[in-house]
């Protein structure tokens, strides 16, 4: 057994021979881990470069196609929209959760709770239903007079912004929630007391002081988005795939694992670096989600 | 005087204009298709020419849901134990012990919850092909367990990280054997964070769609998978109703987090 002295520190440990505790522990996961879940990525990865000649032309069929760099752009304008959209809500919105009376906070909060915990495609159902031709965003408009003819706003990027946006919306609200509740309220009246008016105290002091907060959250939400399959797929339409979903397509109906493997280690190297570039600079932060 | 609410003048208008409508577009979805899943109209008309429960009756009648619902509890049920069992011994082992690699072997047990889920469940389905566990229970009790484990190791050896292991050693030092003192004194100290990893645990099994897409079989399918081959078809006001359900089941699951996490605070 251990010595008191390591738990408390308040004794100086004694020197002690370097010794390996506690792995046994670990062992079962990281068996399980092994197992299931990097061999069966590692293998997928591997035939990307091996099926179906070895060689690296999946790769080059994925660059060279005129239909697969329409899916690359699909992607990569949808979720940088998204996360756009999400940050330009989010700030104002954590922002007056930060300093907003508490019974209408705890009301705001268990709404964003509720949203992010209801089933993901009972959340993408309803947008479906909502965004039709007859649906009631559509009529709401018409009604208002702001439109004539209904705008088709599902089976389009414009769908699945929506959507998207409805679901990543609650994770970059309580990130930069957490980011603005630390931030000292003296640094603003100090501000102030300098002559700083409100506009010059938001973009001089607030904004800079959220800075981190905003792009780790920002981050989080790009990545989760450029990985998603559900939403996109439902609200999407053929016409307009997704990374993901193309990844699924080349294995469940293509059956070609080669070009599943390749499109599935694209995803995964801009997922990784992107998570690179968030540990280097933000800081950690757990994302969650599909 | 930004951090301020009262002193925000004008301003505070616009941030509470804008976070009520967040939040009304927040709630629109929910309540909208929990309006619908009563609505007379198979069209989906909104609002609805009358109100029915006719959805539901359908819902209850067809054995399908009935059966892909006890599917997804029962992997979810089986999944939360193991996930709690593993994750418990894990997090033991990773706070408790010193060993080489041990900060790159958190982070890798953590990597299924960054990684696109696309990507784990096209590798998993290439793979269970293969080992003939395609479409069985097992198959799909593996694979959720992948994406369930990282949020248990998370929030046991937080838990646990947050116990001074002074009081075991007390307990040790006071005549308890070593795994008396760890069921008898540490457990219930960190059992809100083996609450919170068989909450987390169960509501990844539960609501998990992309790799049961892939695992499911015509005779074995979840819940989820059922809700998204019948939204392939048609936006049948069935799903209306079987998505209030599971919406109701969330509502219910959040206010029992609530009253334990006020429970266990005593």
């Amino acid at each position: 057994m251990s010595t008191f002295s390591d738990a408390s520190g308040a004794i100086a440990p004694l020197p002690k021979a370097r010794r390996a505790t506690g792995f046994g522990g670990v062992l079962p996961a990281l068996a399980f881990v092994a197992i299931f879940f990097i061999a069966p990525v590692a293998v997928l990865l591997l035939r990307s470069v091996l099926e179906p000649v070895p060689g690296l032309g999946n790769y080059a069929q994925l660059i060279g196609s005129a239909t697969y760099l329409k899916i690359f752009a699909n992607t990569f304008i949808v979720s940088g929209l998204v996360t756009v959209i999400s940050l330009l809500i989010g700030f104002p919105v954590a922002w007056a959760l930060a300093i907003m009376p508490g019974r209408l906070t705890s009301v705001i909060f268990a709404i964003l709770l509720l949203s992010m915990w209801t089933n993901l495609l009972a959340r993408t159902y309803a947008w479906m239903v909502l965004l039709q031709r007859t649906g009631l965003i559509n009529k709401m408009l018409i009604g208002m007079g702001l439109i004539d003819k209904p705008l088709a706003l599902v089976n389009n990027l414009t769908g699945v912004t929506i959507g998207m946006t409805y679901i990543m919306l609650p994770f970059i609200i309580l990130p930069l929630y957490g980011v603005i509740r630390k931030i000292d309220p003296s640094t603003l009246q100090a501000a102030a007391l300098c002559g700083a008016n409100r506009w010059q105290c938001l973009t001089r002091v607030l904004l800079p002081l959220a800075m981190p907060g905003m792009a780790a959250g920002a981050l989080m939400v790009f990545v989760m988005s450029l990985g998603y399959f559900v939403t996109p797929s439902l609200l999407g339409g053929t016409a307009n795939m997704m990374l993901a979903e193309l990844i699924a397509q080349f294995v469940q109906s293509l059956v070609n694992w080669g070009m599943g493997g390749a499109a599935a280690l694209v995803l995964l190297v801009v997922t990784l670096s992107l998570y690179a570039v968030q540990l280097r600079f933000v800081g950690n932060q757990n994302p969650g989600g599909r | 005087m930004l951090l301020n609410f009262d002193r925000l003048g004008w301003w505070k208008y616009i941030l509470l204009a804008i976070t009520l409508l967040t939040a009304a577009f927040l709630l629109l979805p929910i309540v909208f298709i929990a309006a619908l899943s009563f609505g007379s109209s198979q069209w989906l008309i909104f609002p609805p020419p009358g109100w029915t429960f006719q959805w539901y009756s359908e819902l209850f009648a067809d054995p399908r849901w009935l059966e892909s619902a006890w599917t997804s509890f029962k992997i979810a049920v089986i999944v939360t134990i193991l996930s709690v069992l593993l994750g418990l011994v894990t997090s033991f082992g990773l706070v408790r012990g010193s060993f080489l690699f041990r900060d790159a072997l958190k982070a890798l047990f953590l990597t299924p919850m960054i990684l696109p889920v696309v990507v784990l469940a096209v590798a998993l389905y290439a793979f269970f092909l293969r080992i003939g566990l395609g479409g069985t229970l097992a198959g799909f009790v593996i694979s959720h367990l992948v994406l369930a484990l990282p949020f248990s190791i998370l929030s046991i050896s937080s838990a646990l990280e947050g116990f001074d292991k002074s009081i075991e050693d007390a307990a040790v030092l006071c005549g308890a054997s070593p795994l008396e003192a760890k069921i008898r004194v540490t457990l219930p100290a960190i059992s809100h964070g083996l609450f919170s990893a068989a909450v987390f645990s169960f509501l990844t099994s539960w609501d998990e769609v992309v790799v049961a897409i892939f695992m499911s079989s015509p005779t074995l399918q979840t819940l989820p998978v059922k809700v998204w081959a019948t939204l392939r078809q048609d936006l049948t006001p069935v799903v209306a109703a079987a998505s209030t359900l599971l919406i109701l089941l969330t509502i219910l699951l959040m206010a029992l987090v609530a009253v334990v996490r006020k429970v266990l605070k005593q």
